[in-house]
């Protein structure tokens, strides 16, 4: 230490003793955030822990209470959109983002809002492939950090919502755009890109938190002469997709970052990319320190219908055959619940576990063996599942207290075309596109998954299949909304309906958990509205 | 009098007018394809490949409640709607509006086809079979049914005359903004309550957990799904009877004509 952080220093305690105020110096670190479930009042990154389980160790609101759950106050978001966020919870702050890119600190016991930061969004800016929409920040240190549809990452400090440093990720007049929330580790905030309808080159990228510097960029596309740049036909490619849109996961002991990829572009026209595309529809194990590729497993080889595999790489540890496993678990957009070990990539087991006519099976490694002839076509080929997936961005839930595996499940179908697809940059770059099955024909479940083998234990149906993430807790409980705006409450063990509320509007977002002075409180997004609610 | 300048002029206007409308729907129709690649390019993801909706809305509705003309279509299109959800997704030319608009547009008609009858003996037919008490036309007749003031310009002769034979084969989907993203619209739905009751309605809306109805007095009924017995949607039904076996094939045509005829239909 030297002599100025010293005087800084006693200054400080100087103004602590005269004041008689403690202020609070908690400083998010990344240790922290690897013990989150060591400090369950908090929620300190997307998916409430790295190993993204969605699941709080608070049990206040139980199956004996729940039933008397009620609003305890409500955010409504400055400007109307599709409203899909999970906050964050850290020291007596939520942080939370509104669409399509702004971001807020609310005091968390009382919703009101504590600064706000909107970034200047270009009006010609280009948003291919989703809503314009933002899920979420990542906080590390004493800063937020935000990426924008306008390809932009931006840390703010957690105190004032002033700007620390602004960089730009990629090209938005390439249709470069970010909806994820980041995702922050020890001197690394990573991020992934959106724009595969646009014919993009996907990455992931890691930055330095303090500076904003990028420390490496890791494509998901390999150019020619790298490996996998065989399952790609000519110059395909450079327009190849595999976006990075969703936030993945962490294991601090194996030091391995996973990072699930979306689908090739063209999206339903594959005649340009004759082979597997990788790292297109997959899982990469990436070495954090350096973006280096340790494993990959492709899910959906050569994909035709759009299913990304941008969905939450679950982890937890478990034994198979008496041996102690890591595992990584995925319910995929394509239909199939896979176990995947996360050590090696060595895959492990795939099961349906929503309608699908696609499969015929895999081989020993996980290949699956596609049904021929349900490519798109002109004329229109129908296919389950939906061309939005049996799953999608938002989050399932493990329970540890279980060993249940919770999946929104979409059961949809969709008549998949092919189209001609000839790119431009900034234009959209998809061959096609599908007519969904939807309305009366279509429905959606709450499922519970034994998790090692995804055979299914319980469902609760709901009316028609929306984008609701799940949220399991300590208190034997998994809340989840609707697409009506319904939000609910289960029985973790047996899917029995406990509580729910109509919320007025639409549920797109993920449930979270939080605590404040010894009281839990679950918040879920619905509408344009936050709702926290607890128990009196 | 006409003079033969008349005449010529006359001619010339004639031709001129030709050459306009051939060019108009040449332009039109390439428009159209246009309209339907872009289409499929930018919107068929959340709109479906023909517009039948997934995880937007449904735009094969005839009327866009928030594109009532296509002035405001065009700024829709043009800007998109980041409040409600649909983004702008990138910055488009006047002419692939123009083309998207047509496109569009297309998706909630169905093509006229040529028609028998005669539409005023179809409105004599209308009223004596006492369609208005569920029927409402240009503010008048009973609200049980669907709307049919601007029918003609939605639905094609051949749907309606479906319609009229067999009502319950061919329930509307995405005429209203209630419910939405291809829900069968007056859909018949048998309720048996706790205690025995039976009732039957037409459903106005639906979440997991309730069922918004309509009986056949048109009052609204809701329930908690799970404090009623049974809950069945009798898809194939309608509460419109079926005029297949009651009306002769002249008065069919009339009635399909005097409908087609609502709202301007060509």
């Amino acid at each position: 230490m030297n002599i100025r952080l010293v005087r800084t220093a006693f200054a400080s305690a100087l103004v602590v003793m005269a004041f008689g105020y403690v202020p609070t110096l908690a400083q998010v670190t990344s240790q922290r955030i690897a013990r989150a479930d060591s400090e369950p009042e908090s929620w300190l990154t997307y998916s409430g822990n790295y190993q993204s389980q969605r699941y709080s160790p608070l049990n206040q609101i139980n199956r004996q209470n729940v039933g008397q759950l009620r609003p305890f106050w409500m955010y409504q978001i400055r400007r109307a959109g599709v409203f899909e966020t999970s906050p964050i919870v850290a020291d007596g702050v939520m942080y939370l983002t509104e669409p399509p890119s702004t971001v807020t600190a609310l005091d968390v016991r009382t919703g009101r809002p504590l600064w706000t930061w909107t970034p200047t969004i270009p009006d010609d800016v280009i948003i291919i492939g989703s809503p314009p929409v933002n899920r979420g920040v990542a906080i590390l240190d004493d800063m937020v950090f935000a990426g924008s549809v306008a390809g932009h990452l931006t840390a703010l400090d957690a105190k004032s919502g002033a700007v620390r440093w602004d960089v730009t990720v990629e090209d938005n007049k390439h249709a470069y755009y970010l909806t994820l929330a980041p995702l922050a580790l020890d001197g690394k905030i990573i991020v992934g890109v959106s724009g595969a309808e646009a014919g993009i080159r996907g990455f992931v990228d890691a930055y330095d938190p303090k500076t904003g510097r990028r420390l490496w960029r890791t494509f998901t596309v390999p150019a020619p002469g790298e490996p996998g740049s065989d399952t790609w036909k000519g110059d395909s490619w450079k327009t190849g997709g595999g976006s990075t849109w969703l936030t993945g996961s962490f294991d601090p002991a194996l030091n391995t970052l996973y990072w699930m990829t979306g689908n090739p572009g063209p999206d339903w026209n594959g005649d340009d990319r004759l082979g597997d595309n990788l790292y297109t529809c997959s899982v990469l194990a990436l070495n954090p320190a350096d973006g280096k590729l340790k494993w990959h497993f492709q899910f959906t080889p050569h994909d035709t219908h759009d299913w990304d595999s941008n969905q939450i790489p679950v982890l937890f540890d478990a034994p198979i055959n008496g041996r102690a496993r890591k595992l990584l678990a995925v319910a995929n957009r394509n239909a199939f619940y896979y176990l995947i070990d996360r050590e090696t990539g060595e895959f492990i087991s795939a099961t349906a576990y929503a309608k699908q006519t696609w499969n015929d099976g895999f081989t020993a490694k996980g290949r699956p063996i596609v049904k021929p002839g349900l490519d798109p076509t002109l004329e229109g080929v129908t296919v389950f599942p939906n061309i939005q997936g049996a799953s999608n961005w938002y989050s399932p839930s493990y329970s540890p207290q279980t060993k249940l595996f919770y999946q929104f499940t979409r059961e949809m179908s969709t008549t998949y075309y092919k189209g001609a697809a000839k790119f431009k940059v900034g234009e959209a770059f998809t061959g096609g596109g599908g007519r969904a099955i939807n309305g009366d024909d279509a429905y959606a479940a709450v499922r519970a998954l034994e998790s090692m083998t995804g055979k299914l234990k319980w469902e609760f149906k709901l009316l028609s299949p929306g984008m609701d993430g799940l949220l399991s807790t300590a208190g034997g409980l998994v809340f989840g909304g609707a697409d009506e705006g319904n939000f609910f409450a289960l029985d973790a063990e047996n899917g029995k309906l406990l509580w729910d509320l109509q919320l007025g509007g639409s549920i797109r977002a993920n449930p979270m958990s939080f605590g404040v002075d010894d009281k839990q409180y679950v918040a879920i997004a619905a509408g344009w509205t936050l709702y926290v609610f607890g128990v009196p | 009098m006409i003079t033969m300048r008349g005449v010529r002029r006359g001619v010339l206007t004639f031709i001129l007018s030709a050459a306009t409308c051939v060019s108009a729907a040449a332009q039109s129709s390439s428009d159209l394809a246009a309209g339907q690649q872009l289409f499929q390019g930018l919107c068929s993801r959340c709109h479906g490949i023909d517009g039948t909706g997934d995880e937007g809305p449904n735009l094969n509705r005839p009327n866009l409640h928030l594109a009532p003309d296509d002035a405001a279509l065009r700024v829709i299109i043009r800007d998109g709607l980041p409040d409600l959800g649909m983004p702008r997704v990138r910055r488009l030319q006047d002419d692939e509006i123009t083309a998207l608009v047509v496109f569009v547009r297309s998706l909630g008609r169905t093509a006229p086809s040529v028609q028998a009858g005669n539409a005023e003996n179809g409105s004599a037919v209308f009223q004596k079979l006492g369609c208005a008490t569920c029927h409402i036309i240009n503010g008048a007749g009973g609200s049980l049914g669907p709307e049919l003031s601007g029918i003609g310009a939605h639905r094609s002769p051949k749907y309606l005359r479906g319609a009229v034979l067999e009502p319950g084969a061919s329930l509307p989907k995405g005429v209203l903004p209630i419910p939405s993203r291809g829900f069968d619209e007056f859909l018949l739905v048998r309720i048996v309550t706790r205690d025995g009751k039976e009732v039957r309605g037409l459903r106005i809306n639906e979440d997991s957990f309730t069922i918004q109805l309509k009986d056949t007095k048109n009052q609204f009924l809701s329930f908690r799904k799970s404090d009623v017995r049974q809950i069945e949607k009798e898809f194939g039904k309608s509460l419109m009877p079926g005029y297949r076996d009651r009306l002769t094939g002249s008065d069919i045509d009339d009635l399909v004509a005097y409908l087609s005829s609502l709202g301007g239909a060509k």
